[in-house]
């Protein structure tokens, strides 16, 4: 008995130790994508910026409160929806490869994107004033509606279709759907449009400005909010929907939050940062193997340290610090990210049980 | 007190979208009261998995009536009738790292709130009710590290922690070795009739049910259901009529299975005790019949006992020989 509670008590502090150390890799990550960068500035001006204290040079105080306070931000917070997101499809559809944008909200934004760039050719210049002078927030609002509108999709889809499984091929037969609706539209564009189009679908964390940070953060932590809710639904599935239903959850009601949450959280990021790949799939299971349960009142506080951590980390990286280029944040997490999903199947081939959901 | 369940005219099957329903059982009458290990017995696809998932509300019924302690089935919100009704589910769960005293204290969900706040008492039921099925020892080991039968074990306590009066159970025994189906069907028995539970389990194994079952439900091809103690079914003929298809044979007298003996060639097989019996059944099996009384012309076997080793005589065409084991001897007949 005694011996029981130590090593219950062993592996609680255990894990209040990992907690406090990615707490930590959050900070300084924090604070290296503020110093480091084209320029680098030392951690005394940061910081007198931070404080909001006179005498900083006004250049570096300019570069980082516009362009890497709100960048850094952007990371966090895209890493934290995304793999949030991430986390509840791959319990919902106990899938391990499953990842936020199974359902095909990327889809949906990048379609929203692209009738935007590419489509203002045909639709005589509807959105073109828009596009040419709004900049930034036209694609954000256009990648919204799309996200927004396979979101509704998805929502009316899920209140009757119960398979799971079916769910899912429907989510994947939709993007491949709207794939070619823009392949047909990057067929007939004009090569700068199309050019247009790749940079935002590459991703970037560097487009977003206060404003749009703002909308960001108060959408993602709504999700967030939501997801709050959930530990115990997204527990009982992992034993699958069955077994919810016979311990008296109302497993309809918990799968429409699921979705809704799951949604609004990476459809958020796409909107503003592009279809960022790889964060999604890769941080559950990071979290999972750190942390060494599946239990999700300890998942979903791991995956919000590790899910800002590996954006804040691929976004440091994406700056090349002491070059005058920049990576697309998409290069960087699928550099690091595809060989990860390599090692991900070819160790459960091997056996290992912890990688499932 | 009202039976724990109880069917009356129950209709069951698939709703098969604007097309007529499939309907595999009508007018199904059954009873199950507190203290009571039912299992239930029949071919596959008679439809036991839909019976059993009717019965505990994940599918709809398609007539009659579920009484659930004397209340329509229906009328129960979700959570009243998880703490009623807990199940066991054929497929084996494929849950990564999730330790054993937290799949069994799932099983609390139901007196738990939104965001699971386990009280002490909670918390001492888990641990009584890991005691109970015999796995406390494991409750720090991680699922997947568990044998298969282990596993069915903490299945099995994280549906005694929900406290319920009906436990439902679909083929518990399917993915265990001989010694894990015993076990898990002593289980059963012992939870049944020690912790007042009712207690309906689905399962192949006829010789299990035989022996723990205090009665079983045997259901046809038709959708019928036959009721009763083993041994009643067994002496009506019941188990002869429903399971006897080409080759296969209920032998009443053991209450198991055989493969139709279909010897033709007589043989005179004399001796006594264990071995006996044995050579009996290898002599059936390569296709003898053995005779009871010798008649000239005819082989012959005498197994001699010499104080815990044995000896097979055989004589055929005037010739004997001696064996020491039954595949000598069985390989000299068919030369």
């Amino acid at each position: 008995m005694t011996n029981s509670l130590k090593s219950k008590k062993g592996i609680k502090s255990n894990r209040l130790w990992l907690f406090g150390l990615f707490l930590f890799a959050v900070l300084l990550l924090f604070l290296l994508n503020i110093m480091l960068g084209s320029v680098r500035i030392p951690f005394k001006e940061v910081w007198g910026v931070l404080m909001a204290r006179e005498g900083v040079r006004e250049s570096w105080e300019y570069i980082v409160r516009n362009s890497r306070l709100p960048r850094v931000l952007t990371a966090a917070l895209a890493g934290i929806a995304l793999s949030a997101s991430g986390l509840q499809m791959q319990t919902m559809f106990r899938n391990p490869l499953a990842d936020p944008f199974i359902l095909g909200i990327n889809s949906g934004a990048s379609l929203g994107v692209a009738l935007t760039i590419l489509g203002t050719g045909f639709v005589g210049g509807l959105f073109l004033p828009a596009a040419n002078s709004g900049g930034e927030f036209t694609l954000a609002l256009a990648a919204s509606a799309g996200a927004g509108a396979v979101l509704a999709l998805i929502l009316l889809v899920g209140r009757w279709v119960k398979n799971p499984t079916t769910l899912l091929i429907l989510g994947l037969m939709f993007g491949h759907a709207t794939s070619a609706i823009v392949s047909i539209l990057i067929y007939f564009s004009a090569p700068e449009r199309i050019h247009a189009y790749s940079i935002w679908s590459f991703g970037s964390y560097s487009g977003v400005n206060w404003t749009q940070l703002k909308v960001m953060a108060i959408v993602i932590l709504a999700g967030l909010a939501l997801l709050l809710l959930l530990p115990k639904g997204l527990n009982a599935l992992l034993l699958g929907e069955d077994y919810a239903r016979t311990m008296g959850l109302n497993v309809g009601l918990l799968r429409f939050v699921i979705l809704l949450s799951a949604s609004v959280l990476s459809g958020a990021v796409t909107a503003f940062c592009g279809p960022i790949g790889f964060i999604g799939v890769a941080v559950p299971h990071l979290a999972r193997n750190i942390f060494k349960t599946s239990n999700h009142k300890i998942l979903i506080p791991a995956i919000v340290v590790i899910g800002a951590a590996v954006s804040m980390a691929a976004s440091l990286i994406a700056q090349l610090p002491g070059s005058q280029l920049m990576l697309p944040i998409n290069v960087v997490t699928s550099l690091f990210g595809a060989p990860f999903v390599v090692w991900v199947l070819l160790k459960r081939k091997r056996g290992a049980a912890s990688f499932n959901v | 007190m009202p039976p724990v369940l109880q069917t009356s005219a129950l209709k069951i099957g698939y709703k098969n979208g604007s097309r007529t329903p499939k309907i595999i059982a009508d007018s199904l009458d059954l009873e199950l009261r507190v203290g009571e290990l039912v299992c239930l017995i029949g071919p596959n696809g008679v439809g036991k998995s839909t019976l059993l998932r009717t019965v505990t509300g994940l599918q709809p019924k398609l007539g009659g009536e579920i009484l659930l302690s004397g209340k329509s089935l229906e009328a129960y919100a979700p959570r009243d009738l998880a703490s009623q009704v807990s199940v066991v589910l054929t497929s084996p769960i494929s849950v990564g790292a999730m330790r054993v005293d937290e799949l069994t204290a799932m099983g609390r969900f139901p007196f738990t709130g939104l965001f699971d706040r386990m009280s002490a008492h909670d918390w001492d039921v888990v641990r009584q009710t890991l005691e109970v099925v015999g796995v406390d020892k494991l409750q720090h080991r991680y699922v997947h590290t568990l044998s298969d039968g282990e596993r069915q074990k903490v299945m099995i306590a994280r549906a005694l922690a929900q406290e319920p009066r009906l436990m439902v159970l679909d083929e518990p025994t399917a993915y265990l070795d001989l010694p894990g189906r015993v076990v898990v069907m002593n289980l059963l028995h012992d939870l049944a009739c020690g912790h007042e539970k009712a207690v309906l389990t689905s399962t192949h194994d006829l010789d299990l049910a035989l022996r723990h079952a205090d009665r079983i439900w045997l259901m046809d091809e038709a959708g019928q259901i036959l009721q009763g103690a083993p041994e009643d079914l067994v002496l009506n003929g019941s188990f002869a009529q429903i399971f006897n298809r080409a080759g296969v044979h209920f032998d009443p007298h053991s209450g198991t299975f055989d493969t139709q003996s279909s010897g033709i060639n007589p043989i005179f097989l004399e001796g006594q005790g264990l071995a006996l019996i044995w050579t009996r059944k290898a002599l059936h099996r390569a296709g003898y019949k053995v005779e009871e009384a010798w008649t000239p012309g005819c082989k012959r076997v005498r197994v001699e006992d010499q104080g815990g080793a044995y000896l097979w005589h055989a004589e055929q065409d005037g010739q004997s020989e001696t064996f020491p084991n039954i595949h000598a001897l069985l390989q000299r007949l068919s030369a």
